[in-house]
């Protein structure tokens, strides 16, 4: 599915983002990238999904370099890959209905994308995706009114609408509280696995990370510092790569004392067993 | 990792900076010829008093009020078609002046403009701004006396003038609502495959209405007075009249227009807050 080699990434501020990052992925494959925060996650993520150029270095979609796309080629690879933010990626003002078949927008014609704003196509399929994240009531609510979790299941059924090979979620989470935390990750891994979609998400929370996905890179200073398979990533493994990021030292320690915030709804992590 | 905490920076800067604006007061002050005692004193207070006694009181005889009310009307007219006109010319100029819609910013970082595209992006954005200068520096009073010119007398070289100001004027002011709209939905549509029209009306223009709603409103209310003003260089509306009644000493008709001035402003103001009351 992806292929990067060498990646680099110098903003034009100067600060280095990403440093020689190579990676394989597999078609439906599902990877956690874990990593303190300020570690290049989003970065890569960004150029990932072919909204970011990298300053160096090789990104292979399917077999096809993506810097040498032409525009319309690359709006066609971009509707195949989905993304799923942190928070604030949608439209407020709209309707949610607009706000999930924006989805299609890859495909429509921009007169057919005006005219949906007007009458809405596809009524029925923004209803099915809603009805898949649970909340069919809310197709003509207008979206600044919804919670951020309700909000952040819309942005879940838009990349359903857009139906993507693969579905790139950066951080879903991890503004939404705990409860709520692990059912979005469990109905992103349950969806992508159905349907054979490759999903690489970016988590805050090292236990979902563990507990979920059969592959954990750890990316630290915008390298990858490990690549494994969840039984392989141990404590000490963890600790050097948060080493010095005081906040996620202690969520580590919660999680080394048996604690985790996401309670019984998080599978046990071995390592950290007491 | 203990660092220093940063020391307090100096305070000579505001002495300087209120020095130099206390100086550009004076100097103003002087050059402009401000004359209190001969505004204030018994002489011009005098005067005063008495043409304002002499404007009573209003002409309200039939031909007055004819005039008033057909001179409102078309003052009314004049302003909400010369906006509408401004609305029309400034919505296509803004988008030629909004960088972050050309060459800069989020929808640019995926890809790298080649170098032809770019130096025409940005050509057309320096000349957007350009025109959208010239049409805002040179005031409407201006625009009409051009106008006038072109096209004759009546409430029409009126509309074209408030249309050119004021478009130039909202062209500006959308701009900068466009570039300062939340970018983050923009990223998440482009990387969904949209195109740059479909970003703009499903995530730019969406965010960007309410306050185009109400800076087009705002200039409504600026419009209807400076309709007024206009018919002075011929241009239609009361203005026109007004300049008639003063130049042949027809204080009590004067009186009669300045009230429908009056009437007329105050409703533009309440119609166009009901407006935004409900649009925005």
């Amino acid at each position: 599915m992806y292929e990067l080699t060498g990646i680099r990434k110098v903003f034009a501020a100067g600060s280095v983002a990403l440093e020689d990052v190579s990676l394989r992925v597999g078609p439906g494959e599902h990877v956690a990238f874990i990593g303190p925060s300020g570690a290049g996650k989003t970065t890569l993520f960004r150029i990932l999904n072919l909204t970011l150029r990298p300053t160096a270095g090789a990104l292979v979609f399917e077999g096809q370099d993506v810097s040498e796309l032409s525009d319309a080629e690359l709006r066609r690879v971009r509707t195949r890959i989905g993304t799923i933010y942190q928070q604030q990626n949608l439209v407020g003002r709209l309707r949610v209905v607009h706000n999930v078949l924006a989805g299609h927008l890859g495909r429509w014609s921009a007169a057919a994308a005006l005219a949906s704003l007007v009458r809405p196509r596809d009524v029925a399929g923004a209803g099915r995706a809603l009805e898949q994240v649970g909340m069919p009531e809310k197709l003509w609510a207008r979206t600044d009114e919804l919670s951020g979790g309700q909000q952040q299941r819309v942005a879940i059924a838009r990349v359903l609408v857009q139906d993507p090979d693969v579905i790139l979620a950066d951080e879903p989470v991890s503004a939404v509280d705990p409860s709520l935390a692990v059912s979005i990750v469990t109905l992103l891994r349950d969806l992508s696995h159905a349907s054979r979609k490759t999903l690489l998400m970016n988590l805050h929370s090292v236990d979902l990370a563990l507990g979920y996905f059969p592959r954990i890179v750890g990316v630290r200073d915008g390298r990858v510092r490990f690549d494994l398979s969840p039984d392989k990533v141990g404590p000490e493994l963890l600790a050097e790569l948060y080493a010095g990021h005081r906040d996620e030292e202690q969520e580590l320690e919660q999680l080394r004392d048996g604690k985790n915030p996401f309670g019984a709804a998080c599978r046990p992590l071995p390592g950290f067993r007491k | 990792m203990a660092r220093a905490v940063a020391a307090r920076p100096g305070r000579r800067a505001p002495l300087l900076v209120g020095a130099g604006l206390a100086a550009l007061l004076a100097w103003s002050w002087q050059g402009t010829g401000v004359d209190l005692p001969g505004l204030l004193g018994g002489e011009g207070l005098r005067q005063i008093a008495t043409y304002v006694a002499r404007l009573f009181p209003p002409d309200l005889s039939a031909r007055a009020w004819r005039d008033a009310a057909s001179g409102a009307v078309e003052t009314f007219a004049i302003s909400l078609i010369g906006s509408l006109l401004a609305v029309g010319l400034g919505l296509p100029l803004s988008l030629a002046a909004t960088r972050t819609l050309l060459y800069h910013g989020i929808l640019f970082e995926g890809r790298r403009l080649g170098p032809g595209a770019r130096t025409a992006r940005v050509t057309l954005h320096a000349a957007g701004k350009a025109l959208l200068n010239l049409l805002r520096t040179i005031p409407e009073i201006v625009w009409a006396l051009i106008f006038v010119f072109v096209v004759g007398l009546g409430p029409f070289p009126g509309v074209l003038a408030l249309g050119v100001h004021t478009g130039g004027v909202l062209g500006k002011l959308f701009g900068e609502v466009l570039e300062d709209v939340d970018p983050a939905p923009l990223e998440a549509l482009q990387a969904t495959g949209a195109g740059r029209l479909a970003i703009l009306v499903y995530g730019v223009l969406p965010q960007a209405l309410p306050q185009f709603v109400s800076y087009a409103l705002y200039r409504w209310e600026v419009n209807v007075r400076a309709a007024a003003v206009l018919g002075f260089v011929g241009a239609g509306g009361l203005g026109q009249r007004i300049h008639v009644a003063i130049s042949l000493f027809q204080e009590h008709e004067l009186l009669t227009l300045i009230l429908a001035i009056y009437v007329s402003v105050t409703l533009v103001d309440a119609l166009s807050a009901s407006l935004r009351a409900r649009l925005v």
